[in-house]
């Protein structure tokens, strides 16, 4: 390869190597997003239970419980079927109890849960997701 | 009249797929995605039409390329020679990367199976032992960027395709009338006829079955580890092909090649037969 060439690759490499770090911290740079909060404006009776896009909750004789429907095999969300009280993964048919306890199948870990407390008012509910 | 060969199928497809890319990007919305997408589905004027020959040429770009990849090295001695050698290892990252744009797409209309598809994609990711976490960033982050990043990695991976088939791979677009047309004639009577699928919400109670190509892994990931199952077993034709030509003893490679293709047919099969 003759000098020029040579410098003028290695110019090149170099300038595409100093970018690299900006480029990789830019990207990888989590920005700060505050925890969510979803209101649930019903009243739930002992037993009765509201289906949302992340959780379940349930109005349990001892308070309401949010029980997320991510899977802890690979993050697909699972559904709740009511005529059998179980959760079921439609991924890879993992199944959990209605309080999300691992039943069977490739997850192996029990469903997550939220913190829920009761509106002021006493109409609904709120759940406390993480950001 | 001029050969019709499989390369230039495959660059129609992806030039066709590209161009209904941006056609329907213009009413995607990434904050809405499965919105949207019902929306140019049901709506829009035309909208299933560009939203079906966009989903089929990307698929046909990714069959014709694997077609092409097989019909090039039956025909070509790519043992010989260093340069060429390069080219072709370098020149299989086509196929990786249509299949990351073919399976973003499938995540970015974000019905059940697009969100299974993303959620366990990024799974997939993070169980890479050490750059697992910096890998997720990169590709998907779904689960704290939204569609965002993937949204950006699908328009990057479609265009890399065609960067690499035409500026690295031939230096032009050498591609005959006949291809051209012929081609493109096939896929807008097809998609005049077949629609793109859509997933309706609740259809997938029990079972779900991914995107076509994914099927076998989706019945690994049952079975194996998702490191042994999503990751290490896919990378291995990746690898192989980009590899053959540095291969001296060649058979062993076919073998892996077979094997491994014998094996996932196999699995997808199962897969495609599951019930629940």
């Amino acid at each position: 390869m003759k000098r020029r060439n040579l410098l003028k690759n290695a110019f090149f490499w170099l300038l595409g190597a100093s970018l690299s770090w900006p480029l990789f911290a830019f990207v990888q740079k989590k920005r700060y997003r505050p925890p969510r909060e979803q209101r649930i404006s019903k009243n739930l009776k002992c037993g009765e239970f509201v289906v949302e896009p992340e959780f379940v909750l349930f109005e349990t004789g001892n308070g309401p419980v949010a029980i997320s429907r991510t899977c802890t095999h690979l993050g697909c969300r699972i559904n709740y079927l009511e005529d059998k009280k179980i959760f079921l993964c439609p991924c890879h048919q993992s199944r959990f109890s209605q309080q999300g306890k691992y039943i069977s199948g490739p997850a192996k870990k029990d469903l997550g849960t939220y913190k829920v407390a009761k509106m002021e008012d006493g109409q609904g509910f709120i759940v406390y997701l993480p950001a | 009249m001029k050969e019709i060969t499989y390369g230039q199928i495959a660059l129609t497809c992806l030039l066709l797929s590209l161009v209904t890319g941006f056609v329907v990007g213009y009413q995607y919305e990434v904050s809405a995605p499965f919105i949207s997408t019902t929306a140019i589905e049901a709506t829009l004027p035309f909208g299933w039409f560009w939203r079906s020959l966009h989903f089929w040429t990307s698929q046909g770009f990714v069959i014709f390329l694997c077609l092409h990849s097989f019909d090039t090295w039956q025909g070509m001695n790519i043992g010989q020679g260093k340069r060429l050698k390069i080219h072709w290892t370098i020149i299989t990252i086509t196929i990786p990367l249509g299949i990351l744009a073919l399976f973003s797409g499938y995540v970015l209309r974000f019905d059940g199976t697009g969100q299974a598809a993303g959620a366990i994609a990024e799974h997939l990711l993070l169980a890479v032992p050490w750059i697992g976490k910096a890998l997720n960033r990169l590709f998907m982050a779904i689960g704290s960027e939204g569609l965002n990043r993937l949204y950006v990695v699908h328009i990057l991976a479609g265009i890399l395709c065609w960067a690499l088939g035409t500026w690295y791979h031939t230096r032009t677009v050498r591609i005959n009338f006949a291809s051209f047309g012929l081609t493109t004639l096939f896929f807008i009577v097809f998609c005049m006829f077949i629609r793109a699928p859509i997933d309706l919400p609740l259809s997938h109670l029990h079972l779900i079955h991914g995107p076509w190509f994914f099927l076998g892994i989706q019945e690994l990931l049952r079975h194996f580890s998702p490191l042994i199952a999503g990751i290490l077993f896919p990378v291995i034709p990746v690898v192989t092909v980009a590899a053959l030509p540095w291969i001296k003893r060649k058979e062993s490679a076919y073998l892996i090649l077979l094997m491994w293709t014998f094996a996932y047919a196999g699995v997808t099969l199962v897969g495609i037969l599951r019930t629940g």
